[in-house]
């Protein structure tokens, strides 16, 4: 049991860490997205100013670089969006933050919730995040071994988006074996409860 | 067995319920139905081995669509509003401003809701802000814990409602209209509504006056170019934030995506002009934006699964053939969905709604000639109730956290109901009369005007007085 415990503690320290990614990933998004949106409709007046002021030609060509990187930039929002989802879902696992319909299991007791919890992982998740590895992999590979590129001039790669979700189901994987052996361990009393269960706030 | 491969659709509906109520993350029961059912499927034949093989287009159209860009923007923006002290502003203004009038405070919580809602997309952001002012406020000058628990989730709850809703972003993308247009379905319900919350003050504070008092004189502090001064500190911000959000998407300057981001990081900029602005207000804001992203899309993941088997094994169809052939055409079908979103709505969340139920309905309203965005709104509004209602309702939640513990949970429950009924009326409303929405619709912009010519309902009017 000890070395089990062992192993949910590094992977909870992992899904932490790529938790941390994607924090970062939400600021990262809202100001590309917000720059793309503001650079597209300002600028003409940013041209302007750049023929008026010898200093400002910098931004001329600042803009003739994003013009033609411009999809590349449209594209990186949906790239950190599914970072966002796929590298941070295993963590609002941890947090226990997935929302249940809580008719029955805000009835029970704790120690049958550790139960639903144990089941529902093993036969629920667990198979889930497996099938969806073996669906999403393959696809990757296929993207990976054409170097699949975008459809829109000075688009992005594919597989690395694509590599994304196999990785993300296999984290939410990871993170479902560390909870049942911590729901286990807790059941046969080796650690505290601690799996408090709030609906998430929207 | 034969049983089983001819009611395979009812057995899967009744399986995701069965699932679901088993009490583990919906998103997972949703997805284990779907893929349960999908081995049973195969094995009886009824659909091809390789057909679960589509789940990988599934998951790629969920990422890569810019629409669902939105959940995270919208809700940073409210997370960081949330703290910024621009409801601080509003409210403390506003309330001198209407102070002196019986149930003043009241007008100014619905008011400063009604601007809220029409800067951010989410509700915590609304009831959270308003609470944590208002409830001292109120509380302290006489007003009855009931109706103060009751006006502030309820104009917080507007929120959803008002555009730039993030609940209109998502029915929008469920029910394939535009969100431009889905907005401007909504503006006109949204005043309505604010018109029946003031309505409801003004008759409580002629029927109950004890529950509402005035302002005294010595709580308004505040005279003349003072209290101006310090309103308009709160109003020209907002009305930044506002043409920044809801003005792009307007005049087209913007996908809603981008305006969610540009609201963000216009409230960014307005915390760092109240000084507000700290590290750790934006990181919690981004870790609570990241957590409740991705639980929402993965419901949206397990949704897919569960939607795609469910159609593989022919129960878009079954759906359809029940709700088509209910009595009472077009009527009785809206009555019946909407009574069936308010009880689901005790259990499931609006999410959940959304992505499980709504592609359910939205096929036979199609085919019985309702118009979409109509059907959206009326949605819209419906669901507002679900975060009202006790025990569940969301918004509710949030007053429980805020709310000092002197106030009992009973009084938030039954505070909360009166504004439930002001929100069916409003459903019963935009149902018998389709012009609140289509009115604001831009013509040409997707409505099928063979679609809105659906007879105004006046309400029986009184026979002629005899003066004689």
């Amino acid at each position: 049991m000890r070395g089990l415990l062992k192993f949910s503690r590094i992977v909870d320290e992992i899904n932490a860490q790529f938790g941390v990614v994607a924090n970062w990933l939400v600021l990262f998004a809202c100001v590309i997205s917000a720059a793309n949106a503001a650079v597209r409709y300002g600028i003409n007046g940013i041209l302007a100013l750049a023929a008026e002021f010898p200093l400002l030609h910098i931004l001329a060509a600042a803009i003739a670089w994003y013009g033609s990187n411009a999809n590349a930039f449209l594209e990186l929002q949906w790239y950190m969006f599914t970072g966002m989802v796929l590298l941070g879902g295993p963590y609002t696992l941890k947090m226990n933050e997935h929302v249940r319909v809580d008719l029955f299991y805000g009835m029970v007791s704790d120690r049958a919730r550790i139960w639903i919890d144990i089941i529902g992982g093993l036969l629920f998740l667990l198979p889930i995040c497996i099938i969806l590895i073996y669906f999403t992999w393959p696809w990757f590979l296929e993207s990976y071994r054409l170097g699949e590129q975008s459809n829109n001039a000075g688009g992005l790669l594919r597989w690395p988006v694509k590599l994304i979700l196999p990785v993300g189901f296999g984290l939410m994987a990871l993170q479902g074996v560390s909870e049942i052996i911590k729901r286990v361990a807790a059941l046969e009393h080796v650690i505290e409860d601690e799996f408090k269960y709030e609906k998430p706030l929207q | 067995m034969n049983f089983i491969r001819d009611n395979m659709a009812p057995l899967m509906f009744a399986g995701m319920i069965v699932f679901m109520l088993f009490g583990y993350p919906a998103a997972f029961c949703l997805a284990a139905t779907g893929l349960f059912f999908g081995f049973i499927g195969i094995e009886f034949g009824l659909i091809q081995p390789d057909f679960l093989g589509n789940l990988t287009y599934q998951l790629y159209g969920i990422i890569s669509n810019d629409l669902l860009l939105a959940i995270p923007f919208f809700t940073f923006m409210g997370a960081i509003l949330e703290r910024c002290g621009l409801a601080e502003d509003l409210l403390d203004s506003i309330g001198q401003l209407f102070g002196p009038v019986r149930g003043g405070l009241s007008y100014a919580v619905i008011f400063v809701g009604a601007i809220l809602g029409a800067i951010t997309g989410t509700v915590a952001a609304s009831v959270i802000a308003m609470g944590v002012i208002s409830i001292p406020a109120m509380t302290r000058n006489g007003y009855s814990i009931r109706h103060t628990m009751g006006v502030i989730a309820a104009s917080g709850t507007i929120t959803q409602l008002i555009p730039p809703s993030l609940v209109l972003v998502v029915l929008a993308d469920q029910l394939g209209r535009s969100v431009g247009d889905m907005y401007a379905g909504a503006i006109g319900p949204s005043i309505i509504q604010v018109v029946l919350f003031v309505i409801w003050v003004a008759i409580v504070s002629v029927l109950w006056p004890k529950d509402v008092p005035a302002l005294p004189i010595e709580a308004r502090t505040l005279k003349g170019w003072a209290l101006w001064a310090k309103c308009l500190r709160g109003i020209i911000p907002s009305l930044g934030l506002i043409f920044l959000v809801l003005g792009t998407i307007f005049l087209g300057l913007a996908t809603p995506t981008e305006a969610g981001a540009m609201g963000a990081v216009g409230a960014l900029a307005l915390a760092a002009f109240n000084r507000t602005l700290t590290g750790p207000l934006v990181y919690q804001g981004m870790a609570t934006t990241m957590r409740i992203t991705a639980m929402v899309v993965y419901i949206l993941i397990g949704a897919r699964t569960f939607s795609l088997v469910f159609q593989g094994v022919g129960g878009k169809v079954w759906i359809e053939q029940m709700l088509t052939s209910l009595p009472g055409g077009q009527i009785g079908f809206l009555v019946f969905v909407n009574l069936f979103i308010f009880v689901i709505a005790f259990f499931l969340d609006f999410f959940e709604i959304a992505f499980i139920i709504i592609p359910l309905l939205a096929p036979a309203a199609d085919k019985l000639g309702i118009d979409l965005i109509w059907f959206g709104v009326l949605i819209c509004s419906n669901i507002q109730t679900s975060f009202m209602h006790p025990p569940f309702g969301f918004a509710l939640f949030y007053l429980r956290g805020i709310a000092p513990p002197s106030v009992k949970t009973t009084d938030i429950y039954w505070g909360a109901i009166p504004w439930v009924f002001l929100q069916l009326i409003l459903v019963a409303i935009v149902i018998f009369w389709p012009s609140s929405v289509t009115y604001w619709i831009e013509k040409g912009t997707g409505t099928d005007p063979s679609k809105v010519n659906i007879e105004i309902q006046l309400p029986d009017m009184p026979p002629p007085l005899d003066l004689k």
